[in-house]
């Protein structure tokens, strides 16, 4: 390793190192402002050249290797020189006169003052040119600021791996372009925002998505970043959107979130500081004016004789039905006109935006909804939240409660839910919507290896894994930021193998796509194993040391030659073998699945042919051999680690285990026979027609919307005795409520999240609820009080404090240790520990440390495609959209970017049926049908459509199969069977349009 | 030869003795003429052997920083098991350097014998030829005779019989002078923009596609087959006897103000006044030679006294304050007022800048701006410091050499020719005479 002086310090750095790095190992600030960390060095801007003893001519510090003996300057008198040389020309056609006197607005403007370059023009040259798009609802060019360092485009290229940026022309007239034609749609752009936060000069910034509306309701212009006034402070928190867990810093200004940062690239961030288009720009829901500011009660409930009852006659009551409101139900609502998508939202211009050009105003909770309920106090609301559980449980017995948790809650929040209703209710009647996503791959990873989480992170993806097998996940759309780092990985030269019915765009970048029809995967997985076995490629010692019963899957996948899984699965044979053959060769295969396996009543079948194919080869347990379920919300892995789920306490202790009960009753303080020995309901069984449950708390999920029957679970919430709603905005579901208690977003608590790779991170409070709204933790201690469970915690520490002491694999975690902003990966034994990246090494956390293999066979999905349902329909997620859109479709940028449902058709398939793209068709399954427009997609194969979750007017679960996996009760989300026709054009299906109409976003024309 | 004039009895033709001939083209004419005789003996040979004899005869680059050739192919380690790749260098765009182009117009299969050659010697099995995409001509020259070369069975797979391979590609350019610079080059033919890389790593390590790559000069190659054939002493003793440094023949390229332009062979070491005046004519009619740039629009510019004491060979340019350079031999006279041509010159940097590096950017554009200023008689006196000033930036501070390149001229110009700006600001005329500087 070479040793070198740097202006007189003495540092060594590693082989292949450079000037700059040894300059930064010992505290030297060589300034830079073409080199960026971990992207390419290019050494353009020549700011960093320095005097190295014995060479005349000054080296880049950046891209001149550190050699042994170098003795260098970095600020000798020629490099000043040549430093001021280069601030100079650069000065030369930037904007000086807008450099304000008093401080740098950006690195290159620091840089200038540094060196004491006067910002005065002499060559007279003109501006840059280059990209000014106007309209774009998130990002701006400013091309006169440009310094061409090209950080957008190696980061766009680098990072991302997209390539939307590249340099045109040449001599003075270089500049930076965005896509071919200008518009960075046709380059694949995402909005990620990479490029804005490399920029040193703000040529490419953010227009703050959080624009504030003035008090008549008018939007007021959107501020720019790099014209922004100052900020008051600057929080660490952590992206509300997918399970990735990116780190975010939140700039508050006059306690509002005004802008978004990505926090510094070296930084020890899940995210390495990258964000996706809706961390970055999709957080404005948090002020969105349909925000809930005060509890809401619904009207007929009164207080009489110091008891809270519902008259039916009291106030305006008797206007609708127990829980009906003046609204449509969905299945109604999906069967409005759909108008096509917008054709480019990019071309509209946002400048002179009216109120209705808000794209907002389109999705903001309809003013009719509110009519039902009036604003209550605090008190009023918990006391009667409180009375009406209390008496539920002492009149209908503890197992006529439920509750829905929400992986968008932090742990602190979960656990105290799951407390309350264990402790303080008596029911085990706990559950969130894990149900919903990975359930069944709990099921299977806890029957196998007794394990509920990912075994090891992301980075090793990223940086060691040498085969990455990806089955059923959209990574690049639904958790983009590690979407980006497999698309690093195959640049890299990992070998990228996907399992997904539809081209996605991974699929487009692997090596091999196995396009499995939706449902067969358990066929494909045992055919690479009869394939891995024929070839002898198994790892047999792996096998033997380490696990149990290999012999009955031997022989279960005996049958599925890779012939018979193609019959099957559509795959082509060869492309069975060879992916069974670079899987097992590895060495180091990493497998990442999703949704696409899980969502399926055959869904713990699935994911235990995917395990015994990895346990076969030996892909668990080293670096780079990751096993990684890839979780959906930011919290389903942390709510279902403090118990959020109905048959374990935290930790995934079971509920049955008497002496585990006694721990946790003691803890609360309850006696122990207050909680039940028994499993309770899950999300799927709190909602049959035989269900027992009476009265039910939600907190923060929208089961109405994302239960596999819409149709049903809309009928069914208005059935119940009590429904309690805490949310930020009023909800499909929380319309039904008799009390809605208005909670608080990420932006404004503290508390930890547990990220896809067992991450436990901090996220702190950047601004106060709205209103008299309230953080949910205070909520929850307030209610639990009422109830009767004393609940002493002063703030999130403290729970967690607890959690610790309860939940053995989080021993060591304190909010003080997640301080540092890297978190912690569980297991911490204790306060020293430092976490655990990858598991299994050595043992399984089952008794004997062995993992057992379970024998599975091929079962079609419950409905497939006849001759009355000729398609096969398949759902999730887009990129702008989240979940049911609560968070998205309140927010500018997002909803501009894709502001209409879409069904996914083939273009053969569009052509047979004579409709065009954002034509009008009627979409049909066995049990409803909604009217929705087209997107033609080849990334659909001919006879399979692909809808969207995220609409309420084209609510997809009205369609969906409610079919249940046995062991899992997770519904088969991802194949049902659908008849889909071109809708009458001339006249609407729902022909009474109701003054409602015009409020809700369906009807209401966009100013275009 | 000075085509298309004769050629002059002072010249030595090797390379240019069958310019003119169009039979010399065709494979049957050049094998007539000797042809891949060379390339016969080189397969022959050990690759290591080749890259002494070249070694040996004191072949330097013709492409302007004459680097010794062998030795520059002694870097490429045979046997690495790596790919290795061999580029020849026909992006010819140096203002005034056209010699290239009379090659490859006349001669096509020398150059292929030389890339041949070369490639063979340096462990390669693929070669390009980058020519300049506006050389219409010498492309299709270049490829009809690789067409006759591979169906004969002179390259491909199994060259003359040998049972190695050696190809040869034409890859156009596309109207960039920055893809002559080695890297860009290399970038080029990678199908990316041409922007220089940063050097280390050089080419020999890390060049095309990743892989050793030597990249030569079509001049520097078409002068190997001679060699081989006719040895390393035979070619050392091209030159003047006291200066071994320089050694064989010599293109030159003449433009500009003089009675026959063209291009000329002599040996290393003629003298540049006898040159100037006897070969290609001397001065037009009534006029007086005022200035010269003798390499190509990128060195310094001499005035004729300099000139006339000069050498021209690599240290004898050296030897009046200026470089050999392409031999690109640009004649001003008295008729030519220099901060027009300077201004002119500035303009071309300004226009091929590929734009990478801040001072080359901004520099080029600054520089050509302040001329053309003061060429239109708008310039003021702090124009000179200015223009030092960022000439001082653009020297030796930049990823390549073409910033470097267009200071050059400004600064040589300014320092030799500086009444004549003077003159602009200051609205007299113009001396006819150049003050000499010593
Ligand atoms: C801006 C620039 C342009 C160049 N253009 C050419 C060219 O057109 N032809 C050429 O042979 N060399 C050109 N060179 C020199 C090449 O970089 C390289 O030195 C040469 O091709 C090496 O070949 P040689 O060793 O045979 O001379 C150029 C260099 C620079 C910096």
């Amino acid at each position: 390793m070479p040793t070198l002086t740097i202006d007189g310090h003495t540092c060594t750095v590693d082989i292949g190192g450079t000037i700059l790095d040894a300059a930064r190992a010992v505290g030297i600030d060589v300034p830079t402002l073409c080199w960026y960390p971990s992207l390419t060095s290019v050494g353009n801007c020549r700011i960093c050249l320095v005097s190295v003893e014995g060479t005349d001519k000054l080296l880049p510090a950046c891209a001149t290797a550190a050699e042994d003996g170098m003795r260098v300057t970095s600020e000798s008198h020629a490099a000043v020189r040549s430093r001021q040389g280069v601030l100079g020309l650069l000065l030369e056609r930037y904007p000086v006169e807008d450099i304000p006197a008093a401080e740098a607005r950006n690195e290159f403007e620091a840089l200038v003052r540094r060196y004491d370059v006067p910002t005065t023009h002499r060559a007279g040259l003109p501006p840059r040119d280059g990209d000014a798009r106007d309209g774009d609802p998130a990002i701006r060019h400013d091309m006169s600021t440009c310094i061409l360092c090209t950080r957008c485009v190696r980061a766009c290229e680098e990072i991302q791996v997209v390539g939307v940026l590249d340099v045109a022309h040449r001599s003075d007239r270089a500049q930076i372009i965005v896509g071919a034609d200008g518009n960075p749609e046709h380059a694949g752009c995402t909005w990620c925002g990479e490029c804005v936060r490399v920029c040193p000069t703000g040529a490419i910034h953010d227009i703050i998505p959080m624009a504030v509306r003035a008090g008549d309701g008018t939007m007021l212009e959107r501020p720019r970043s790099n014209a922004m006034p100052p900020i008051d402070r600057t929080v660490r928190s952590v992206c509300p959107y997918c399970a990735v867990g990116c780190q975010l810093d939140l700039e508050v200004r006059d306690d509002t979130v005004v802008h978004v940062r990505s926090p510094w690239i070296e930084e020890a961030t899940p995210n390495r500081g990258s964000t996706c288009v809706k961390g970055r720009f999709g957080l404005d829901f948090v002020q969105h004016r349909d925000r809930l500011e005060t509890p809401l009660i619904r009207r007929g409930w009164v207080k009489r004789d110091g008891r809270w009852i519902f008259d039916a006659t009291h106030d305006t009551a008797s206007m609708w039905p127990r829980r009906g409101g003046p609204w449509e139900l969905i299945e109604e609502e999906g069967q409005t006109r759909k108008r096509g998508p917008r054709s480019n939202p990019l071309q509209r211009s946002t400048s002179g935006i009216g109120p209705l050009g808000d794209p907002r105003d389109r999705v903001a909770t309809p003013l009719a909804w509110y009519a039902p309920f009036r604003e209550a106090t605090w008190d009023e609301a918990l006391e009667l939240s409180a009375q009406e559980l209390t008496r539920l449980r002492d009149t209908s017995g503890p197992s006529s409660l439920a509750v829905l948790q929400s992986a968008k809650c932090s742990n602190e929040e979960n656990y105290l839910l799951q407390r309350m209703f264990r402790g303080g209710l008596g029911t085990n009647n706990v559950d969130h919507c894990t149900r919903l996503c990975h359930s069944s791959s709990v099921s299977a990873m806890q029957q196998a290896m007794n394990t509920s989480a990912a075994s090891g992170a992301m980075r090793e993806v990223e940086d060691v894994a040498d085969v990455i097998f990806l089955l059923g996940a959209n990574t690049t759309e639904s958790h983009p930021v590690f979407g980006a780092a497999i698309k690093r990985a195959v640049k890299r030269g990992a070998t990228l193998i996907v399992c997904d019915p539809r081209r996605i765009e991974l699929a487009s970048r692997a090596h091999i796509h196995l396009r499995a029809m939706p449902g067969t995967d358990v066929a494909v997985m045992n055919g690479m194993l009869h394939h891995i076995l024929a070839l002898g490629l198994e790892d047999r010692d792996f096998i033997a040391r380490r696990t149990h019963q290999f012999d009955r899957v031997r022989a279960a996948v005996q049958p599925y030659t890779p012939e018979r899984a193609s019959q099957i699965s559509g795959v082509p044979a060869a492309l069975i073998r060879e992916a069974a053959e670079r899987y097992a060769r590895g060495p180091r295969s990493s497998t990442l699945w999703a949704m696409g396996l899980t969502q399926h009543a055959t869904g713990t079948d699935i994911v235990t042919s995917l395990l015994n194919l990895i346990l076969a080869t030996g892909m668990i347990g080293r670096p780079g051999a990751a096993m990684l379920p890839i979780r959906g919300q930011n919290n389903v892995q942390g709510a279902s680690d403090v118990g959020a789920i109905p048959m374990v306490y935290t930790d995934y202790q079971p509920v049955t285990n008497p002496d585990i009960r006694h721990r946790f009753a003691q803890e609360w303080g309850v006696p122990d026979d207050r909680i039940p020995l028994k499993a309770g309901l899950k999300v799927t069984q709190m909602v049959m027609d035989d269900s027992p449950v009476r009265g039910m708390y939600i907190m923060g999920e929208n089961p109405i919307l994302s239960d596999p029957q819409v149709a049903h679970a809309e009928h069914w919430f208005r059935e119940l005795e009590f429904l309690a709603v805490q949310d930020i905005f009023l909800t499909e579901t929380a319309r039904y409520a008799d009390v809605v208690l208005p909670g608080s977003s990420f932006a404004e608590k503290d508390g930890t999240f547990v990220n896809t790779e067992r991450r436990i991170q901090l996220s702190r409070a950047a601004v106060p609820p709205p209103g008299d709204a309230r953080r949910d933790l205070d909520i929850l201690i307030e209610l639990s009080n009422r109830i009767g469970l004393p609940s002493p915690y002063r703030d999130a520490a403290e729970v967690m404090d607890e959690i610790a002491r309860v939940t053995p694999s989080w021993r060591g975690v304190s909010h003080a240790r997640l301080e540092s902003h890297a978190g912690l990966q569980y297991p911490v034994h204790d306060a020293e520990h430092g976490g655990t990246p990858f598991l299994f090494a050595d043992a399984f956390p089952t008794t004997d440390g062995k993992a057992t293999f379970f024998p599975v066979e091929y079962l079609p999905p419950a409905e497939l495609p006849d001759d009355a349902y000729p398609f096969l329909l398949n759902t999730g997620r887009q990129m702008y959209h989240w979940h049911t859109g609560t968070m998205t479709r309140r927010s500018f940028a997002l909803d501009a970017r894709e502001s209409t449902p879409i069904v996914e058709l083939n273009p053969a398939d569009a052509a047979a049926m004579g409709v065009g793209d954002g034509e009008e068709v009627v979409v049909a399954s066995r049990r409803a049908e909604i009217r929705i427009a087209v997107r033609l997609s080849d990334r659909v194969s001919p006879g399979q459509v692909f809808i969207p979750m995220h609409y309420r007017e084209a609510a997809v679960n009205l369609l969906t199969n409610p079919a249940l996996d046995p062991v899992a009760h997770i519904p088969e989300f991802k194949v049902c069977a659908v008849s889909v026709h071109p809708a009458n054009r001339g006249q609407s299906v729902h022909s009474a349009t109701t003054p409602l109409q015009a409020t809700s976003w369906t009807s209401a024309s966009p100013a275009e | 030869m000075g085509y298309p004039h004769q050629p002059h009895p002072r010249e030595s033709l090797v390379l240019s003795k069958h310019f003119g001939t169009p039979e010399a083209r065709t494979l049957d004419g050049w094998k007539k003429r000797g042809g891949y005789q060379a390339l016969e003996m080189a397969l022959g040979m050990d690759p290591v052997a080749i890259q002494n004899v070249v070694k040996e005869s004191g072949l330097r680059g013709r492409g302007g920083a004459g680097f010794p050739t062998g030795l520059k192919w002694s870097f490429m380690k045979i046997g690495d098991g790596k790919p290795h790749y061999l580029c020849c260098n026909a992006d010819e765009s140096e203002p005034g350097t056209f010699k290239d182009r009379e090659i490859m117009r006349w001669t096509p299969h020398a150059l292929i014998e030389g890339v041949a050659i070369g490639a063979y010697a340096i462990g390669a099995e693929t070669a390009y030829i980058y020519i300049r995409g506006e050389f219409t001509e010498p492309i299709e020259r270049m490829e009809a005779a690789l067409v006759e070369a591979r169906a004969a069975g002179i390259i491909g797979p199994n060259a003359m019989g040998t049972g190695k391979t050696v190809n040869v590609w034409v890859h156009k350019g596309a109207g960039a002078y920055i893809c002559g610079e080695e890297t860009a080059l290399m970038n080029s033919i990678e199908g990316k923009r041409g922007n220089p890389r940063i050097k280390p790593p050089f080419p020999a390590v890390a060049g095309l596609f990743g892989m050793p790559t030597t990249i030569n000069n079509v001049e520097t190659l078409a002068a190997v087959p001679h060699i081989l054939v006719n040895g390393a002493e035979w070619y050392k003793k091209l030159g003047r006897p006291d200066n071994p440094k320089s050694t064989g023949t010599k293109l030159w390229s003449v433009c500009g103000n003089i009675v026959r332009p063209g291009n000329y062979e002599v040996e290393m070491g003629f003298p540049f006044g006898e040159f100037l005046h006897e070969v290609c004519g001397g001065a037009l009619p009534g006029r007086t030679l005022k200035a010269i740039i003798p390499g190509g629009s990128s060195v310094p510019i001499i005035t004729l006294e300099e000139a006339e004491r000069g050498l021209m060979d690599y240290e004898g340019m050296v030897a009046v304050g200026t470089m050999l350079g392409s031999a690109g031999c640009i004649v001003i006279d008295s008729a030519q007022s220099m901060p027009k041509q300077i201004a002119r010159l500035a303009r071309f940097y300004a226009h091929e800048s590929c734009a990478q590096c801040t001072q080359c950017r901004e520099g080029t554009a600054w520089t050509t701006k302040i001329l053309e200023r003061m060429v239109a008689g708008d310039g003021t006196a702090e124009d000179f410091d200015t223009l030092l000033e960022i000439a001082e930036n653009m020297t030796g501070k930049t990823i390549c050499v073409l910033s470097d390149s267009c200071a050059t001229p400004v600064i040589s110009g300014i320092q030799k020719f500086r009444h004549e700006f003077e003159a602009l600001i200051t609205r007299t005329t113009v001396h006819a005479v150049p003050v000499v500087v010593a």
